[in-house]
């Protein structure tokens, strides 16, 4: 039920960022530093001689050859003969090393640029016009490109009111500037995120990510030390009430499914931020987790996406630093052949939810799965009122959050024009091959991917229908839920066979005929939760 | 010298059957502070005034036990509690309840069977209608009348939290009465302990047709093999059907006079009808496993026979080579 209280517009909070950046940068390290000193009283792996040994090691075999492994395998060496003091010492100097590798900057200048001018700007960069019409078009269209709907009022209540976390799905590095501007497309406020610092490698993306609020995650760094440090700095922000952003899903979902089993990352950190609040006295500085989907009518890496996920190495090469993103060409071709068709990106918000996975009512008060108002600070108390610390209670919060995200990601799914018929297309073509597997589809004859275009209409009505009548596996785009059956298969054709290296379906006189399995499979597989017809 | 006795150290018992009575009975002998918490004034007043719980009168009830009806004197005494009451009122009381924790209340339950009419396990249902998520279960070979009599008794409890197992080992665990373990498999324990009833109705059945050890030791095992089956495809861990709550709960429930599930196997045996016996939480959570295992497509001919015998459409004189059978065609 929507809110019929008046929203301010949210406050960009940000602004403030550049005046707090060493107070952030000092609380971390503060912080960090102690809970290592207090650990260390343990001894053994929680010593400071193992913390920074573990650190040493991993950046010595990260730079295995080059100059830069000297200085570690100098703290190796020194490592046995330091004092208490010295470690300390060491210890300080690291995190503040690291936490300065980690902190973002934000300059107001760049995201007026953005936010005003930046559409226009972007227009002309991304588009070498061949007339000044197509020129004009694009600048026109180009605001329409990003859809936002969804919950936006009850999240702009709960950004007033306390602090957001934006938790979207990840299907592509487009990601962070699309759910950007969707966030000011909605009227919500822009947010602060870890981006890996691999994407920093594309000079003009890395340029405005530098100065929007982004903050580099090098996943490159696994030793412990490093984690504590971006842990820390992410629950500063929060505590200091920058509104955030998380991708659960960890990296780019390899498969396009729509994600279910969620890595959580810094979430975890949301329920630490809060409970620091309570114990500050402050419980009303409360923290609201709004799930997002990002839904791509095409997706920008999606050929390297499905070939990682297909050769079953996305365990090992979860960076990519080849892959679409970081050829300017393609993305100039991205820009202008995918952002042309109107709201080709759907950011869709869903209702907020406290840390602890309890839903919020329109004013942002915590309810339980009754519907009663519940205290959210008393999650974290003991049987006195005390605030109490418990790792692993935290930890199984976030997880019961995780398990709301997962169960709220469906239901967000917007479906564009690709998804559907691809899905239709697939469905055919695995009836007439006698297998669903796409590793067999792939080796099919060509007379098993060839589909009458009446069958594939068809087809395409019936799933419609079905996804209509679930109403809970998501929902066709919202502009385009009037287009008939055919138009629906003429627009997506267009897609799937213009933007890729090679096209994924053609039509050739009455037949439909699939070029790409491995793209077809990956564009039918956003609608995976919906399963097959028949199945239970 | 008065005791002071702090919300920390104190136990709230929702319900005054005779398991609640009886734990209550084994805590205040050990000296804790326990709140029993009844919606029959009357049970409260015998409490109170009579020193004797109705439904378990040999209970002796020490000092530091007190009962109420207000459940928010239970909420603002205790932070701990231990839900005691049949599988059929686990919704409406978890939901009654809600009214008056908070998220910062650790509960468990000590209910051996599933929640009617979803066949949800019963901290499923606690999850629905209560503020926390600190729930739990307790479960074990301690039969009221063995707790009531000081007798050695052990139990486990399970939960996803850390913090609800220590509380309730704490609070809980008073040796050489009552030894409590942990297990962080909340399913498997849940799922052990409601399917323990069903099959001790088995067990009763076997020995009231008078067979012999033989059969009667396979019918065990071939319990604890199917039970553990359900179980992880339910997501439960195997061997937790073979510890305190699965294989523990069906020999202390199948051994001599003492559970209603094992009599009313033996009163089936022997041919009394149905319609002359109340429903135990055995027989209800044979029915609830048998269509629980066909959701998970897991076959359980011991299972299906117990339910057959329970609806009627099988004699227990005819079910034991009828499930003999199954197996066999089975494995």
């Amino acid at each position: 039920m929507a809110s019929h209280r008046p929203v301010v517009e949210a406050e960009n909070r940000l602004e403030r960022f550049n005046a707090d950046r060493e107070r952030l940068l000092a609380e971390v390290e503060r912080r960090v530093v102690a809970d290592k000193v207090e650990d260390a009283r343990a001894g053994g792996d929680a010593s400071l001689e193992y913390v920074l040994n573990d650190v040493a090691y991993c950046e010595m075999r990260r730079l295995e050859g080059t100059p830069g492994a000297d200085r570690w395998r100098e703290l190796s060496r020194r490592l046995l003969g330091m004092t208490d003091h010295d470690k300390r010492e060491e210890l300080t100097s690291l995190v503040r090393y690291y936490g300065k590798d980690v902190v973002g900057n934000f300059d107001p200048r760049v995201y007026k640029v953005i936010t005003g001018i930046g559409p226009k700007l972007l227009g002309f960069v991304f588009n070498p016009m061949t007339s000044v019409r197509e020129g004009l078009n694009t600048l026109r269209n180009l605001d329409a490109r990003i859809h936002a709907d969804g919950e936006v009022e009850v999240a702009r209540t709960c950004a007033e009111r306390g602090t957001i976390i934006v938790t979207p799905t990840h299907s592509s590095n487009m990601d962070s500037p699309a759910i950007g501007l969707g966030l000011l497309r909605a009227g919500l406020p822009p947010v602060t995120y870890g981006a890996g610092k691999n994407l920093f490698s594309n000079p003009f993306i890395s340029f405005f990510m530098r100065n929007l609020g982004a903050y580099r995650v090098d996943r490159r760094l696994r030793f412990e030390l490093y984690k504590d440090v971006l842990k820390a700095y992410s629950t500063v922000l929060l505590e200091h009430g920058y509104h955030s952003l998380f991708f659960p899903g960890g990296t780019r979902c390899r498969s396009n499914v729509v994600e279910k089993h969620l890595k959580l990352g810094l979430l975890g950190t949301s329920v630490t931020a809060y409970k620091h609040s309570v114990r500050d006295g402050a419980p009303q500085k409360r923290l609201y987790i709004v799930p997002a989907t990002i839904n791509y009518r095409l997706v920008l890496e999606a050929e390297t996406l499905v070939d990682d996920y297909l050769a079953e190495t996305g365990k090992n090469r979860y960076i990519i630093t080849d892959d679409e993103f970081s050829r300017v060409g393609r993305m100039v071709e991205f820009f202008r052949k995918i952002l042309a068709h109107e709201g080709s990106v759907v950011v869709r918000f869903g209702r907020p939810l406290d840390p602890f996975g309890n839903d919020v009512t329109d004013e942002g008060e915590s309810i339980d799965r009754a519907g009663r108002i519940v205290d959210p600070a008393s999650f974290v108390r003991g049987a006195t009122g005390e605030v109490v610390d418990d790792d692993q209670r935290d930890a199984e919060y976030t997880r019961a959050l995780g398990r709301r995200l997962a169960a709220a990601y469906p239901t967000l799914t917007v479906f564009h024009s690709t998804h559907l018929v691809a899905r239709a297309l697939y469905d055919l073509v695995a009836r007439q091959a006698g297998t669903r597997d796409v590793y067999r589809l792939m080796r099919a004859p060509q007379g098993h991917l060839e589909v009458p275009v009446d069958e594939a209409v068809r087809a395409l009505g019936a799933l419609r229908a079905r996804i209509a009548a679930s109403g809970k596996v998501g929902a066709e785009h919202p502009l385009y839920a009037g287009q008939t059956d055919a138009e629906k298969l003429d627009d997506a054709v267009r897609g799937l066979s213009t933007y890729h290296t090679r096209p994924i379906v053609q039509r050739s006189g009455s037949l439909f005929q699939v070029k790409d399995v491995k793209l077809l499979y990956y564009y039918q597989n956003r609608t995976a939760h919906l399963p097959p017809e028949g199945a239970a | 010298m008065t005791t002071t006795f702090t919300r920390a150290d104190t136990v709230g018992i929702v319900g005054a059957g005779t398991f609640g009575s009886a734990l209550g009975a084994v805590l205040a002998r050990a000296g804790r502070r326990v709140i029993v918490w009844s919606r029959d004034a009357a049970v409260v007043e015998a409490i109170t005034t009579g020193r004797a719980s109705p439904r378990m009168p040999a209970a002796e009830l020490g000092p530091s036990l007190t009962a109420t009806t207000d459940a928010r004197e239970l909420a603002a005494g205790a932070r701990f509690l231990v839900l005691a009451v049949g599988s059929g009122t686990a919704r409406d009381r978890a939901r009654e309840l809600g009214d008056v924790l908070d998220g910062s209340h650790i509960v468990v339950h000590a209910i051996g069977g599933l929640a009617s009419p979803t066949n949800e396990r019963v901290s499923e249902v606690m999850l629905q209608g209560l503020p926390t998520q600190k729930v739990g279960v307790l479960a074990g070979p301690a039969l009221p009348a063995d707790l009531a009599n000081g007798e050695f008794s052990s139990m486990v409890v399970a939960s996803a939290f850390d913090e609800v197992i220590a509380e309730a080992r704490r609070l809980l665990n008073l040796p050489p009465a009552l030894r409590v373990y942990g297990s962080k498999d909340l399913v498997g324990v849940e799922l052990a302990s409601a399917l323990a009833g069903a099959y001790t109705v088995a067990l009763g059945i076997c020995d009231g047709l008078g067979m012999g050890p033989g059969p009667r030791a396979v019918l065990v095992t071939r319990a604890v093999a199917e039970a553990s089956r359900l179980g992880v495809a339910a997501g439960a861990q195997e061997r937790t059907f073979a510890g305190l709550a699965g294989l523990g709960n069906l020999l202390v429930r199948s051994t001599g006079d003492r559970s209603a599930d094992y009599l009313l196997g033996k009163r089936l045996a022997e041919g009394t009808s149905l319609a002359d016996h109340p429903t135990t939480e055995g027989a209800r959570a044979a029915q609830a496993g048998v269509e629980l295992a066909a959701s998970l497509r897991v076959r359980m001919p011991v299972l299906q026979g117990v339910a057959a015998v329970l609806a009627g459409t099988t004699s227990a004189r005819s079910v034991g080579r009828i499930v003999a059978d199954d197996v066999a065609a089975l494995e």
